[in-house]
């Protein structure tokens, strides 16, 4: 197997080969730009994803066009970009020869410090590929992920729009052709496995690689977007030696429409997920509207938020309202567990040493079923729940038929408000009786108190998420 | 013509070098702070030995490396650079390292020996103030006769508030790259706001003279005040690492570390006693500042003092009384941020003005324009100074009419009383913000500014750009007093071997004391260079022309009597040189007439005041405790702008950053003093969908400013008060859920959390509407 992984920088075929390299496989991004002399605009803000002065734009050869998304760079280890396109700010222009949203950032007074306008003009220009002509609320969601303590943003804001007046025509839109072409000459086909001696990094193209491979090594950890585990390097400076990298596995990806249910591979990314679920599953796309930012939800994926059972992770709780299932495979076997069941304590679930989440299965909901779901934070965006909720509620002649309530923030996994669910199954949909719950909720949970919010407020807020619930589907 | 941000096209493509960008050898060496675990505790024993023998680490220090002063404490000498028997904060610099790469560094880590004593560790302010913990004297500024007044006031309310800390969240966190010379010379790459005092501090802790030390600052990523005195902290460092491995070493905090380490906004906590008639207006004020300074003195006492100078806002307050105490806790010591003191003390007066309007059934913009400070009378501070060119009712005037005030006022009621679940509210607040360092000495500047043979300038003053635009200004009133297009303007990275003894670019000032002196080293140039056109022009001429006819304007010099009598400034300059006329000049500036007594509390300690306004309004999701800010309308004095696109940015990004400490920006310790909000993660400074809905900001127009540089006014800090009128705005929300007959519990920040126990804690028996 290679032990090189090939991509493009600006339209410069590169190569790194990790038996001989100053890089290790878990070498950001980030870490690998900043020590090239032409790539100082990329900055380190967090290192953690939360600030995005280390914007970048992937493209990727998506059936003969180039897509170009914004990423955080400080949390993509370089293997990441095998096969595809780095797009930094030096690449869009130069001071003399500048690109539209470097013209239009200047023109509109949206830089001061200047320290996180690069990472800004990489999701501008991510904005002004993708949309023609982009609404303010696709502008807004576009730039969440990039932070600005100087401006005040509404400059910001303004460049954008007066710079998608060009309808996304530039000098990359020339190049496309011959980008794709180069593109296509990388090896896509044969695993690559990167060791260094000390690390082992698996790059497996297809679905049953990857099994076979997490059948030889069970202890490899498994990565997709590495939203989450990134941090372990980047934050806690842990040395990770055997790593799984799925992300490069077309088949993880895909997304089935069956007439019963929505097949999510559990390598979609959160941002094709949102999208996707838009009319299917609206409380879905509700909550991943404030899941992370989008340079997050372009990396981050169904199978990892799930995976890594996080107690406060944003997709179960509604994940679990619509009933979801999640598909398990090891080399010879597949297994289907309903999602409530799957985690089965803190970040602990029953995943086996040789097995990988390959899908996440979510059943379209019958006539008269209603799904919602809630998420309180201290910032609306780009901030981690303190309390989330997703409600699942059927009401036939006034009787609640079916009532499923499960919060995630207020205990080590989600859990359900089994004894309020109790309480009002065959009961009317009064506020009488929703507010009778209040107690049993209080009796339910003993949350925690930490830097997001006091146990105090965490019940107050879960108590209160059931009366919005009530409030918007009496 | 527009003119953009000097820096502009180079932030905009990544050009712009910010001191980790500076591209230097592979001797350079990264310097790590090894810090305090504990809040509180006495250094038994150290050993460094197993340490030092790490591969590629090649130096680890204690305090004893120190060869000069272990001293960074700015103003009073009770901050060491590196900890000396004892820590007082979880943070605390106790050893530096240097090391080829972090993974020796954090090797090293691992194996430093340390052996402590915990000690008992106070980290809340109550306690501090139970135990009496002052860092420094209290202070107090009192005008007419408070007991007096009390004994005949009509109501008399009394209360708490606490207003949060801020971390300053620059985008580029503190850094510092120091290069060794020959002898003791050193140069340091700084990120301060303060180039002179980072250069002194240097000088200090090496023991060598001032001379030998040389800073530079291009650009900073955003300070804030986070980098007035703290710069000086990571250049100490380095310059320590750099004495002894003779390499250049680079430090530089990661985000974490910053957010541990670096001291905030100053907590504070007020008492207060109001006494008002039933009109509203308000008779007397005693009011207790405890500002919350954490374990050293840093600026404190100058903080805790803008406070006291600002606890009236921009009312007349007959009979105040204002004690400050700035106490002592184990927590990092707190810091300059934007506003130094002013958002704190202001808090507290828009807090007892808030509750007189609903103890009297009120509008509350009612009630603050009737205790206005007035144009004629009722003008005198309770520090002695008169408020001269009020501009609190222009705006008033025309924010009222601009925003609608009264109509959506109306509206709101409308809609509260139709909604359970969400309330809207809305609030008007002023700000009245005293501009001059109130140390009066701190208000001088100087400038160097050279004119080269191709007719360029470059000119170097002592201010710091750390994004507000002040090289952008200083370029303007350049080429405007020059007479040349601002491209013949470089304006240079600042330097302490161009332009000494500086002070911080802080208080709202750089642009009034820098842009003056470049002012006065223009006019020096001119004057030589006058005498040398007047005689070219002159030439065969009849009637000859007179030195006092000469304009420069446009790249042109000419004489305005004869206009035809012309030449181009690069003429001009080539003559000059040929001539052997120097072409280089000081400038210096000092604001006249300002003085401030301590011991009295009275005087005159700002050359002028800033105003401004907002209205903004709200909606709670009283549920959730979310907040959308649905609308802000600011009407700010800036006097004549000198570059209104500059000056707008820092007026809506300054309103912005109160928003964040207001609302989401929140500190919180554990009982061991560890701050739990280390990260973005769970930091939340506002994020692009956090701006007005619609968000509609003016620069008052009309009005010059008779004091300052081009009848400028000062920007940089002022409008950050404005984001009262959102804080206030959510309590008018919350108040209305009992038809605002219950005054709600309320701090800094209104979290969500804090707006629902706020709501929770409302009785359930006044009207319940929910």
């Amino acid at each position: 197997m290679s032990q090189k992984i090939t991509f493009l920088l600006g339209n410069k075929l590169t190569e790194i080969d990790f038996s001989n390299s100053v890089y290790t496989p878990t070498t950001t991004v980030l870490q690998y730009l900043r020590s090239l002399s032409g790539h100082k605009g990329v900055k380190e803000g967090c290192a953690e994803g939360d600030c995005g002065a280390c914007t970048v734009v992937i493209a990727e050869n998506k059936n003969g066009k180039l897509e170009y998304r914004a990423y955080d760079s400080c949390i993509i280890f370089l293997p990441m970009l095998h096969g595809k396109q780095l797009l930094t700010v030096e690449n869009l222009g130069n001071s003399t020869n500048l690109h539209p949203v470097q013209q239009a950032m200047i023109e509109t007074d949206g830089s001061q410090c200047g320290f996180c306008t690069p990472g800004f003009v990489m999701s501008m220009f991510a904005v002004f590929k993708q949309f023609k002509k982009p609404t303010l609320a696709e502008i807004n969601d576009a730039l969440t992920g990039n932070l600005c303590r100087c401006t005040g943003y509404r400059p910001i804001i303004e460049a954008t729009q007066r710079a998608c007046k060009l309808e996304g025509k530039d000098k990359f839109s020339e190049e496309e052709p011959e980008i794709i072409k180069m593109l296509e000459c990388i090896n896509t086909k044969t695993a690559i496995s990167l060791n260094t001696g000390k690390q082992n990094y698996f790059i497996p193209f297809t679905k049953a690689k990857a099994l076979s491979l997490k059948a030889k090594y069970p202890d490899a950890l498994v990565i997709n977007g590495a939203t989450d585990i990134a941090l372990r390097v980047t934050k806690k400076k842990e040395f990770l030696p055997m790593l799984l990298d799925l992300s490069h596995i077309a088949g993880l990806k895909k997304i089935q429409t069956k007439s019963d249910a929505v097949i999510f591979g559990s390598g979609a990314c959160m941002e094709d997920v949102r999208m996707k679920s838009k009319k299917i599953f609206p409380a879905l796309y509700e909550m991943l509207s404030v899941f992370g930012s989008k340079q997050i939800r372009n990396k981050a994926t169904l199978g990892g938020n799930i995976g890594s059972a996080s107690p406060i992770g944003d997709t179960p709780p509604v994940l679990m309202a619509y009933d979801a299932s999640v598909c398990v495979e090891n080399a010879s076997s597949s297994r289907e567990i309903k999602l409530r069941e799957f985690v089965v304590s803190y970040r602990t679930t029953q995943l086996k040493n040789d097995e990988l989440i390959t899908s996440v299965i979510i059943p379209k909901l019958s006539e008269g079923t209603i799904v919602k779901s809630y998420k309180v934070s201290k910032r609306k965006d780009m901030d981690i729940s303190t309390v989330s909720a997703g409600f699942r509620l059927k009401i036939e002649s006034g009787i609640v038929k079916e009532i499923a309530l499960y919060y995630g923030g207020m205990a080590a996994l989600t859990k359900c408000a089994a004894k309020a669910e109790n309480y009002l199954l065959g009961k009317e949909w009064t506020r009488e009786h929703v507010e009778q719950t209040m107690t049993l909720i209080d009796e339910e949970f003993t949350p925690i108190s930490d830097a997001r919010s006091g146990a105090d407020a965490r019940k107050i807020m879960a108590r209160n998420l059931l009366l919005k619930f009530w409030s918007e589907t009496k | 013509m527009t003119t953009y941000h000097e820096s502009a096209k180079y932030h905009v493509t990544g050009e712009a070098v910010y001191i980790d960008d500076i591209q230097i050898n592979d001797q350079l060496l990264h310097g790590f702070v090894y810090t305090s675990p504990h809040a509180h505790a006495r250094i038994i024993s150290f050993d460094l030995e197993e340490a030092k023998k790490v591969k590629g680490v090649h130096a680890i220090l204690s305090h004893k490396d120190i060869p000069g002063h272990n001293n960074m404490g700015p103003v009073f000498h009770d901050e060491p650079a590196l900890a000396f028997e004892k820590v007082e904060c979880i943070g605390q610099a106790v050893f530096l390292i240097a090391a080829e790469s972090e993974e020796a560094a954090l090797e090293a880590k691992k194996v430093i020996k340390i052996e402590y004593e915990i000690l008992p560790a106070v980290v809340t302010i109550e306690e501090s103030i139970e135990k009496n913990m002052l860092l420094q004297p209290e202070r107090k500024i009192e005008c007419g006769n408070v007991e007096e007044a009390f004994k005949n006031v009509p109501h008399i309310l009394e209360g708490e508030l606490i207003t949060g800390g801020q971390e300053h969240w620059y985008l580029e966190t503190q850094i510092c790259l120091c290069v060794p010379g020959e002898g003791n010379d050193i140069k340091a790459y700084s990120s301060t706001q303060n180039p002179m005092e980072t250069q002194a501090i240097i000088a200090e802790v090496l023991g060598v003279q001032k001379n030998e030390v040389e800073v530079e600052m291009r650009r900073m990523g955003g300070a804030f005040g986070g980098k007035e005195t703290q710069g000086n902290h990571l250049a100490a460092w380095a310059a320590l690492l750099v004495h002894h491995t003779k390499r250049p070493v680079k430090v530089r905090l990661q985000r974490d570390e910053d957010q541990l380490i670096t001291g905030k906004r100053h907590p504070f906590l007020f008492k207060y006693k109001a006494g008002f008639d039933n009109d509203g207006k308000i008779l007397a004020i005693d009011v207790l500042h405890y500002a919350n300074g954490g374990y050293a003195s840093d600026l404190s006492m100058a903080i805790l003092e803008r406070a006291m100078l600002h606890a009236e806002n921009s009312y007349f307050i007959p009979n105040m009384r204002i004690i400050g105490k700035a106490m002592k806790t184990n927590l990092p010591s707190n810091v300059a941020f934007r506003g130094f003191g002013g958002p704190q003390g202001m808090a507290c007066v828009e807090t007892i003005i808030d509750k007189i309007a609903r103890i009297l059934k009120k509008d509350a913009a009612e009630i603050r324009y009737k205790n206005f400070y007035g144009l004629n009378e009722r003008n005198t501070t309770p520090y002695g100074q008169t408020v001269e060119n009020n501009r609190l009712y222009v705006l008033w005037e025309q924010l009222m009419n601009s925003s609608s005030y009264e109509k959506r006022k109306k509206d709101i009621e409308k809609f509260n009383n139709e909604n359970e679940f969400y309330k809207k509210g809305i609030a008007l607040t002023p700000v009245k913000f005293g501009i001059s360092f109130t140390s009066s000495f701190l208000n001088q500047a100087g400038a160097l500014v050279n004119i080269y043979t191709d007719g360029t300038l470059l000119v170097n003053h002592g201010g710091s750009e750390m994004g507000q635009g002040l090289n952008t200004k200083i370029q303007q009133i350049a080429a405007l007093e020059m007479g040349v297009s601002i491209d013949k303007i470089k304006v240079n990275a600042t330097n302490t071997s161009k332009v000494p003894n500086t002070s911080a670019t802080a208080a709202s000032s750089g642009s009034d004391l820098n842009g003056a002196a470049v002012k006065d080293a223009i006019e020096k140039l001119k004057y030589r260079l006058i005498p040398v056109a007047a005689k070219e022009l002159r030439k065969n001429n009849v009637p000859p022309t007179d030195e006092k006819a000469i304009v420069f304007e446009n790249n042109v010099v000419y004489d305005s009597q004869n206009p035809d009598r012309k030449m181009s400034f690069l003429q001009l300059v080539s003559l000059a040189y040929i001539q052997q006329v120097s072409m280089s000049a000081t400038g210096f500036y000092k604001t006249p007439d300002i003085h401030f007594d301590r011991a009295t509390g009275k005087g005159k300690p700002f050359h002028y005041f800033a105003f401004g306004m907002a209205v903004s309004e709200v909606q709670v999701d009283i549920l959730t405790g979310r907040v959308q800010l649905l609308r802000s309308d600011i009407l700010h004095d800036v006097g004549e702008s000198i570059i209104p696109n500059i000056d707008k940015g820092q007026v809506e990004g300054a309103f912005i950053q109160g928003v964040g400490w207001v609302t989401s920006e929140e500190m919180k310790y554990d009982a061991k003093g560890y701050l739990l909000n280390h990260s973005p993660d769970t930091y939340k400074i506002p994020s692009i969908q956090d701006i007005p809905a619609d968000f509609r900001v003016e620069l008052l127009k009309g009005y010059p400013n008779p004091n300052a540089i081009r009848k400028s006014k000062a920007v940089g800090e002022p409008p950050i008060m404005l984001a009262f009128s959102v804080w206030l705005a959510i309590k008018d929300a919350i108040s209305s859920i009992k038809n605002h007959k219950i005054e709600p519990d309320f701090c800094i920040p209104a979290t969500n959390e804090n707006i629902l126990l706020s709501i929770e804690k409302l009785p359930a028996s006044v009207s319940k509407t929910i």
